[in-house]
C-alpha cells in the first residue's frame, strides 16, 4: 500500500514545485518546450565518442535548477529511474566497442568512453524534460497544447487522465490493502487472482467514468467548446527562446571546450 | 418552481427504477428525498436533467424538458453528485467552476467574477489555483458545489450531500445550505441533517412516493421509517 | 521497453514522432467522424489512469518467485476498441514521459508507436479481432489474446531493435540485441495474453455489456484490402527506416560487425554506406563534422581539459546561484 501511495506523491511533487512564481515558471509553456526539445535534439544529436563537447550542455539543466528552486537531489534521484536501460546499451558497446582511443600517451577502450557519453547524454535529456515540467504548471502547459491547436479531445484526455491517475490509483491502493490483509504474507496478488483483481479495478473506472460522463453533461459538456486561451507571448519568450536555441545550437557546432582547453594548454 | 410529473424511468431489463413519481417543491423550498439504497432516488435525480432517459413531465418555472430544451433545463437545474471526484475532473478549481459558463458562451471576463465570487461565498478563495487531488473531502464538496453554483441555476438537486464529510465540515456544509436561496432536492441517509436543513420531506420507496410530509413528524415516526426501508431519529 | 532519449539519434526520433502523431491525427479524425470522441473521451480518461494503476500492481508467478506488471495495450483496445485505446496510451506515455522521465521526450514517437500503435491499430484489427470472430468464449478469448500480446510485443521489441540499431548509439550487434530481446519478450508476451485473457473474462462475465459495446463500437471488416494497405504501411516504414539509418548512421553498425564477424561482409556493407552517403550528407540534421578528431591527439588533449574545466564553471556557478537565492531568502 505504502509503495503505491509514494509512487504517487513522487508524481505530483514536480506539481507542486511548478506551483512556484520564479522568473522561469512565469515564461510562456511553448518557448519552455520549444528549448527543451532544441536542447535535446543537440544533445543526443552529438557523435557517440564525444564526450567533453557535451560539458557545456551542463549549465543548462544547473542554471535552470538553481534559479528555480528546484532540489538537485529530487531531480537527479528521478532521472536515476530512467537510467538502467541505457546502462545496458553503454555496457554493451563496452563489450562490442573494442576501439583504442589515444590521448597522448593514454589509451583508453573506446566502448568505455561511447558509454560514458551514452550516460551523460541520456542524464542531460532527462533533466531537461523534468525541469520542464517542474517550471511549467501541468494546466498552463495544456493551455500551450491548447494554443498550438492541439485537438480538444487530445487536452481534455491528457487533463482528464492526469487528475484521475490520483483517484484511481487510490482506489487500487485500497483494494490491494483489503487484499493483502486477506492473504497474510501476500506482498502482490498471484496471478490466477489477477484477472478478477485488475477486471474489478477496470469495471470500478467504468462506472466511473459514466458518473463523471453524466456530471460533464450536466454542465453542458461539449468538444466543440474549447477553453478560450489568455497566455500572452511576452519580449521574455522571445529572449528566452531566441537565446537558449542560439546558445545550444552554437555549442553544437563551435567546440568551446576544445577552445578553452587550447588556450589552457 | 420544480414540477415532477408521474415521471417513470425503465431500466433496459425492465424493471423500474422511478415508478410513476410526481412531486412539487415550491421556490425557495429545500426538501429531503429519503429513501434506502436502490429506492431509486439517483436515477431520479439523472431523469430530471434528461441524462437517463424517462417518461413524464419534468418542468422547471416555464420550462418542459423536452429534447430541445435540454441545455435549459440542465442550466436551471445544478446536479451535485454525491462524489465530488466525479465533477471535478480538470486540472484546477478555476477550470472545473469555469467548466459550465464556458460551456454557455459566456465572456472569459464575467467568468471570472462569477467565479471568484462563487469561490469566496463558499470560503474556499485560497483553494482557486490548486487542484482537487490535495484537497479535504469537505473542500472538494464545496468545489463541487461552486461548479453548480457558476452555472446560477434556479433548482438545486445534491445527492448525499453529506458523504464523505467530517463534522466539522458537514456543519459548515449545513450553514451554507440553509443560507442559499435556491430551490432545493437533498436526497440524503443523514437524517439530522435533513432536518436541520428541510422542513418537508419525502420518503421514496421502490421508485415511487412512500410519504411525504414535515420532517419534525415523519423523521421521528419509527413505524412509517422502518416500513420506508430507514431508521428513524431515535428520540 | 520504453526507449531513452539518448538512445535515439534526432533523425529516427523525429520520424518515429511523424509516424506517430500521424496515427495519433488519424484515430482522432476517425473517432470524430463516427461521432464517438464527445461520449467515450470521459472512459477514455478514466481507462487511462486505470492503466497507470494497473501498472502500478505486479502479480507474482507462483513457484518461480518473479513478479511483473501488465502493458495493457491489448486489453484496452479490447475493452475501448482500437482508436480509443491509442489515444489512451498515448496519454498515458506522455504523462509517463513528462513527470516519471520514463521514456524521453524525443522518444515519445517510438514509445508511442512500439506500445500503441502496434497493438491498438495493427495487431487488434488484424489478429486479435478475427480470432474472436467465432464468439466469446473462454478459448477463443485465451487463444486471441495469448497470440495477439505475443505477436504485439514481438513487433514492439523488434521495433526496439530497429530503432535503435538506425540511430547508431549502440555497438550491440543485429543479431546479439534480436538474440537477447525477442526471448524475453516471448515470455513477457505469454504472460500478458495469460492475464489479457482472465482481466477480459472476468470484465466479461461480471459486466457484459462493457466488454460487448467495446468490441461493437470500430466495427470494421478486415478486408483483403486492408490487410494489403497494412502491409504495404509496414514496407513503408521499413523503407523509410532503412533510409534513416543511412543518413544518420554513418558507420557504427558496420563498424560493429567487422569487430565482431570478421570483415566478410563489409564489402557489401561499405557499397550500401557509400551510396546512401549523399543521402546522408543532405538530410542529416547536422554534419558530423568531428566524427574522426580522436585521431589528432592535440584537439582531444585540449578537448579533455576544457570539457573538465566547463563542467567544473558551470556546477560552481550552478552552486553560487543556489546558495545566493537561499541566503537572500533566509534574509527576507
Amino acid at each position: 500500500m505504502l509503495d503505491i501511495r509514494s509512487k504517487l506523491s513522487d508524481f505530483y511533487s514536480l506539481e507542486q514545485l511548478a506551483a512556484k512564481q520564479t522568473y522561469l515558471h512565469k515564461l510562456h509553456p511553448i518557448a519552455k518546450i520549444i528549448v527543451t526539445l532544441v536542447y535535446i535534439v543537440c544533445v543526443v544529436s552529438f557523435p557517440r565518442y564525444n564526450i567533453h563537447s557535451l560539458m557545456p550542455y551542463i549549465f543548462y539543466p544547473l542554471f535552470v535548477m538553481a534559479f528555480a528552486d528546484i532540489p538537485f537531489s529530487m531531480i537527479l534521484k528521478r532521472a536515476m529511474i530512467a537510467l538502467p536501460f541505457c546502462l545496458f546499451a553503454g555496457i554493451s558497446n563496452i563489450l562490442f566497442d573494442t576501439g583504442i582511443y589515444r590521448i597522448g600517451t593514454l589509451s583508453i577502450g573506446i566502448g568505455w568512453i561511447s558509454c560514458i557519453a551514452i550516460l551523460i547524454r541520456s542524464l542531460l535529456s532527462v533533466c531537461a524534460i523534468l525541469i520542464l515540467v517542474a517550471i511549467t504548471p501541468f494546466s498552463y502547459l495544456m493551455d500551450g497544447f491548447r494554443q498550438l491547436h492541439t485537438p480538444n479531445v487530445l487536452v481534455l484526455l491528457f487533463e482528464m487522465t492526469y487528475r484521475y491517475i490520483a483517484v484511481l490509483v487510490e482506489e487500487a491502493s485500497t483494494m490491494l490493502t483489503s487484499y493483502r490483509l486477506r492473504y497474510p504474507g501476500a506482498k502482490w496478488p498471484v496471478i490466477q487472482d489477477f484477472g478478477p483483481f485488475i477486471g474489478q479495478l477496470f469495471i470500478r473506472s467504468y462506472q466511473r467514468a459514466q458518473r463523471v460522463y453524466a456530471a460533464m453533461q450536466c454542465r453542458l459538456y461539449a468538444l466543440g467548446n474549447k477553453k478560450p486561451i489568455s497566455l500572452v507571448w511576452k519580449k521574455e519568450d522571445t529572449i528566452f527562446v531566441v537565446v537558449l536555441t542560439l546558445l545550444c545550437v552554437v555549442f553544437r557546432m563551435v567546440d568551446l571546450t576544445v577552445l578553452i582547453g587550447g588556450m589552457l594548454c | 418552481m420544480l414540477e415532477i410529473q408521474e415521471v417513470t424511468v425503465t431500466y433496459p431489463d425492465g424493471t423500474k427504477a422511478v415508478d410513476n413519481f410526481s412531486l412539487q417543491i415550491p421556490d425557495g423550498e429545500h426538501l429531503a428525498l429519503i429513501g434506502a439504497n436502490g429506492a431509486g432516488k439517483s436515477s431520479l435525480i439523472l431523469s430530471l436533467v434528461g441524462v437517463i432517459e424517462s417518461k413524464g413531465k419534468i418542468q422547471v418555472d416555464d420550462i418542459v424538458l423536452t429534447p430541445k430544451t435540454i441545455s435549459q433545463i440542465r442550466t436551471k437545474i445544478g446536479i451535485v453528485f454525491q462524489n465530488p471526484d466525479d465533477q471535478l475532473f480538470l486540472p484546477t478549481i478555476y477550470d472545473d467552476i469555469a467548466f459550465g459558463p464556458r460551456n454557455l458562451g459566456i465572456d472569459e471576463e464575467t467568468i471570472k467574477h462569477r467565479v471568484l465570487d462563487r469561490l469566496e461565498l463558499l470560503g474556499i478563495s485560497h483553494l482557486k489555483n490548486k487542484s482537487a487531488l490535495k484537497m479535504s473531502g469537505g473542500e472538494k464538496r464545496m468545489a463541487a458545489m461552486a461548479t453548480i453554483l457558476a452555472m446560477k441555476p434556479s433548482v438545486m438537486v445534491l445527492d448525499e450531500p453529506t458523504a464523505f464529510l467530517d463534522p466539522k465540515a458537514r456543519r459548515k456544509l449545513i450553514n451554507i445550505l440553509k443560507s442559499l436561496p435556491h430551490t432545493m432536492l437533498i436526497a440524503t441517509h443523514d437524517l439530522t441533517f435533513a432536518k436541520e436543513v428541510c422542513p418537508n420531506c419525502v420518503i421514496m420507496k421502490e421508485g415511487k412516493v412512500f410519504a411525504k410530509g414535515k420532517s419534525e413528524n415523519l423523521l421521528y415516526d419509527e413505524k412509517l421509517m422502518d416500513e420506508g426501508g430507514v431508521e428513524a431519529i431515535g428520540v | 521497453m520504453h526507449m531513452a532519449d539518448a538512445l535515439l539519434s534526432p533523425t529516427v526520433g523525429v520520424g518515429m514522432c511523424a509516424i506517430s502523431a500521424a496515427s495519433i491525427g488519424y484515430s482522432v479524425y476517425k473517432m470524430n467522424k463516427e461521432d464517438v470522441s464527445e461520449k467515450k473521451l470521459p472512459l477514455m480518461a478514466v481507462s487511462g489512469a486505470f492503466v497507470f494503476a494497473a501498472q502500478m500492481i505486479n502479480f507474482t508467478i507462483p513457484a518461480t518467485g518473479s513478479s511483473g506488471h501488465i502493458g495493457g495495450g491489448i486489453l484496452l483496445a479490447a475493452l475501448l476498441g482500437q482508436y480509443p485505446s491509442l489515444l489512451t496510451l498515448a496519454a498515458v506515455l506522455i504523462i509517463q514521459c513528462l513527470f516519471f522521465a520514463d521514456g524521453g521526450l524525443l522518444a515519445l514517437g517510438a514509445n508511442i508507436f512500439n506500445m500503441g500503435v502496434i497493438p491498438c491499430l495493427i495487431i487488434y484489427p488484424l489478429l486479435f479481432k478475427p480470432l474472436l470472430k467465432k464468439g466469446f468464449t473462454k478459448k477463443n478469448v485465451l487463444i486471441a489474446s495469448v497470440l495477439s500480446c505475443v505477436v504485439g510485443l514481438q513487433l514492439g521489441a523488434f521495433g526496439v531493435v530497429l530503432e535503435t540499431l538506425f540511430s547508431g548509439i549502440t555497438s550491440l550487434p543485429f543479431q546479439t540485441f534480436v538474440m537477447l530481446m525477442q526471448p524475453i519478450h516471448l515470455a513477457i508476451g505469454f504472460v500478458e495474453g495469460l492475464i489479457t485473457s482472465v482481466v477480459l473474462m472476468y470484465v466479461h462475465s461480471a459486466a457484459p455489456q462493457i466488454v460487448e459495446s467495446g468490441m461493437n463500437h470500430s466495427n470494421i471488416q478486415v478486408s483483403i484490402k486492408k490487410v494489403v494497405a497494412v502491409l504495404a504501411v509496414c514496407a513503408i516504414l521499413i523503407g523509410g527506416g532503412l533510409s534513416l539509418y543511412a543518413s544518420s548512421f554513418p558507420d557504427g553498425l558496420e563498424w560493429s560487425i567487422e569487430k565482431v564477424t570478421g570483415s566478410t561482409e563489409v564489402e557489401s556493407q561499405e557499397a550500401l554506406h557509400e551510396s546512401m552517403e549523399t543521402i546522408q550528407e543532405s538530410t542529416s540534421f547536422m554534419p558530423d563534422y568531428d566524427f574522426k578528431e580522436g585521431e589528432g591527439t592535440g584537439t582531444s588533449v585540449a578537448g579533455l581539459v576544457g570539457g573538465a574545466m566547463t563542467c567544473a564553471l558551470a556546477g560552481l556557478a550552478g552552486a553560487i546561484i543556489y546558495f545566493a537565492k537561499k541566503k537572500s531568502k533566509e534574509g527576507a
